[in-house]
């Protein structure tokens, strides 16, 4: 159990601002964990089109690259939130 | 803004008689991208190719194997008359061949031979220590030898103990052991061996004291080394010597295959041949006149409209000598087809336009032109050229911006003065000055503080990914215009900056900027969807949130600025941290300090060129020709050869 005393110093510790930084955190490491599984994914399939045929590489670029807009999404979010 | 270069389609009828020289004249001209004919109902045939075609592969899968053994690098070429380069073919051909494959053969015997004699020295090394002859291992009949190594300590008390009539050798350090036994005892001694864990080593079957035996092969391995060694310089110094004659021959020989299979893909008849392909149009007469020269006139060219489908005419950029590094960028993506806008003009200014809006930074701008220019003047490459061009391109436009925001190795040049804060900048007399209030309290300044005015500068970059992207609508609606017709072209490009505007309206409207917009723009959104419905059916409006994502993918312009923003100025303030942390003497901790502030701006300058030009190429890519480019055009690749090391 946490008593009372604790908690007031807790959210007395923990202020509107340090809130805010967590959840701009929370925003960015979400995000860009997820741009990175996505990525993670999409490029290994494109590293292995491209041992086919090179020429893929332009296409192979784009179609990894894609799933980034979602740490950018992140980003402007953290930013918002500040 | 351009088009690939315009084509002709030329047809070239004659004689069989004239084939070989017509062929000739268009090798020499370089200028007709020939069209393989696929054999149908029509009666025409492929033909054979020419007879000197089979002599002259296998000439070449000579040439290139022993150049591939010699390793023959291309060097500057010094530039040989093909008819003496011909002339004296077969016979040089014929003697260096007989000259390498003879090396090679008594190299490669040495070679052998070396493994050998480093297989009997490994055999030799364990009796070493012993240093008994060979032949007394064998021959005998009542007496068992145990020749091998052991893993402990061998006590002779241990042998002993089973048998008295033995003889014991063993070297401690290498634990080899040689143990002659009477045969009856020879279990039991196996058994007392095999608990120390006995290895059998193989005796060499030559007869001879191991040390003397190690002299006489060391001598021999030293000879056949020194033979090795020798026959390669021989063959490096015919390496040196027949290097432009492999490297010339391999050229003219490369051409005259090239020639000898044409009838490959040509259609014959049993005394005509026709031959079908693209030219540029404005070379045409130059086609007709080199193939009239060269048949006197047998040889007949004709010109046919263009109807097939168009995506079979291969697509020849026609672009300007400054835009053209540009081309490398297009075909890492996808030539254009013959019907679309060329990009490359475009995107010669918003490739380092954005590159720059990213980067921004004078410091690294000098660093990476300087890198770009040295590396251009250095480097003979025809493929790092271009490369070096387009840097060159994108640090102009980082040093522009770097002006714009003030900024030098991460340090801030202009000391920032707004209401709410002063920091100090680089150059004492330079400050920035207010020009209107930003978005959220912030303020824009010139030199603009980026790390000031996150959210402005958010604002900057979404603004300038909206004038992208509707370009790239812009671009898309003369595509589609010209190929498909206005009306579609509105529907299906029109439509999307319609959608804008309204949004664009309401968001005025409803901010209260100008009152009662709000509703107009409702409506003229609902008619961009309605619009955009019509021309791509149900997939436009499911598109429809794509925009945003779009719009906002622009942020990575601040983003990754940042970034490189944020690494440079941790490297100057632990590198300054250190130097002021000792203020009276300057020592370790200064060298040490420099070193930090070196290698850190080295690693920022390497993400200088990989995040901002991957960045900004994403953004071309994605959301640039996403809204408008196909791409997928056939290179034009005519029928002919860049010399390099022959003249005719």
């Amino acid at each position: 159990m946490v008593d009372a005393g604790t908690v007031a110093v807790a959210t007395q510790m923990i202020g509107d601002a340090g809130l805010k930084a967590i959840g701009a955190g929370i925003a960015i490491t979400g995000t860009g964990l997820a741009s990175g599984w996505a990525e993670k994914e999409i490029g290994s399939a494109a590293i292995g089109a491209m041992a086919e045929n090179e020429a893929l590489f332009g296409k192979g670029l784009i179609l990894t690259v894609i799933p980034e807009t979602i740490v950018i999404f992140g980003l402007v979010v953290a930013l918002l939130i500040k | 803004m351009s088009r690939p270069k315009r084509m002709t389609k030329a047809v070239i009828v004659g004689h069989k008689s004239v084939l070989k020289r017509t062929i000739d004249s268009l090798h020499a001209s370089n200028l007709l991208h020939i069209e393989d004919f696929i054999e149908d109902e029509s009666g025409f045939k492929i033909s054979k190719p020419f007879q000197n075609a089979e002599e002259v592969s296998k000439k070449l899968v000579k040439i290139r194997s022993i150049a591939n053994y010699l390793g023959i690098e291309r060097t500057t070429p010094a530039v040989q008359k093909t008819n003496a380069v011909l002339r004296e073919l077969d016979a040089k051909l014929d003697k260096l061949d007989s000259d390498i494959s003879e090396k090679i053969k008594i190299i490669n015997k040495y070679e052998t031979d070396l493994k050998n004699i480093e297989a009997q020295k490994k055999e030799l090394l364990p009796f070493l220590s012993l240093n008994l002859d060979f032949d007394y291992y064998r021959g005998y009949e009542n007496l068992k030898v145990f020749a091998g190594s052991v893993k402990e300590n061998l006590e002779e008390g241990l042998i002993s103990r089973v048998t008295q009539a033995y003889e014991l050798f063993f070297d401690v350090n290498t634990k080899t052991v040689v143990l002659f036994v009477a045969k009856k005892d020879a279990d039991k001694v196996a058994e007392v061996l095999q608990a120390l864990e006995f290895k059998e080593l193989r005796i060499p079957e030559r007869g001879g004291v191991p040390s003397e035996l190690l002299k006489e092969t060391e001598q021999k391995e030293a000879e056949a080394s020194r033979k090795i060694v020798s026959l390669k310089a021989e063959v490096e110094s015919i390496r040196s010597q027949y290097t432009d004659f492999l490297l010339a021959s391999d050229e003219v020989l490369s051409i005259e295959n090239q020639k000898a299979e044409l009838p490959l893909r040509i259609a014959t008849s049993d005394n005509a041949f026709i031959i079908e392909g693209w030219v540029p149009s404005d070379k045409y007469d130059i086609l007709i006149n080199s193939v009239n020269d060269a048949t006197s006139g047998r040889a007949y060219v004709t010109s046919i409209g263009i109807e097939e489908e168009e995506e079979h005419i291969p697509v020849e950029y026609n672009n300007s000598k400054s835009v053209a590094p540009m081309q490398e960028i297009m075909n890492l993506y996808s030539r254009p087809r013959y019907t679309e806008i060329d990009p490359s003009s475009i995107i010669f200014i918003t490739f380092p336009l954005i590159y720059g809006m990213i980067l921004g930074d004078i410091g690294y701008a000098i660093i990476l032109g300087a890198m770009a220019l040295a590396i251009k003047s250095l480097v003979k490459s025809d493929s790092v050229k271009p490369l070096m061009n387009i840097l060159l391109y994108c640090q102009i436009s980082t040093f522009i911006f770097g002006i714009i925001y003030g900024e030098f190795l991460g340090f801030p040049l202009a000391s920032l003065h707004t209401e709410g804060e002063t920091v100090a900048g680089l150059l004492p007399f330079w400050n920035t000055i207010t020009l209107f209030p930003g978005i959220s309290g912030e303020e824009f300044t010139f030199p603009v503080h980026r790390a000031h005015m996150v959210m402005t500068m958010i604002g900057v970059s979404v603004a300038v990914g909206l004038l992208h992207l509707n370009l790239g609508y812009i671009l898309g609606f003369i595509n589609i215009s010209k190929h498909h017709g206005l009306k579609h072209a509105v529907l299906e490009k029109g439509s999307w900056m319609i959608i804008e505007l309204g949004v664009l309206f309401a968001a005025l409207g409803y901010f209260g900027v100008i009152s009662g917009l709000t509703s107009v723009g409702v409506v003229i959104l609902l008619l961009g969807i309605v619009m955009l419905t019509m021309g791509e059916g149900i997939k436009g409006p499911v598109e429809l949130p794509s925009l945003m994502g779009n719009a906002l993918s622009y942020a990575r312009i601040i983003a990754v600025g940042l970034s490189s923003i944020y690494i440079a100025s941790t490297i100057n303030t632990i590198a300054f941290g250190m130097i002021w942390a000792d203020h009276s003497k300057i020592g370790l901790v200064a060298i040490a300090a420099i070193i930090v502030f070196i290698l850190g701006h080295a690693l920022n300058t390497v993400l200088s060129i990989i995040a901002p030009g991957l960045h900004s190429l994403r953004l071309q890519y994605v959301e640039f020709f996403g809204k408008f480019y196909q791409g997928g055009g056939k290179k034009f690749n005519p029928f002919g050869y860049i010399r390099k090391y022959t003249e005719e």
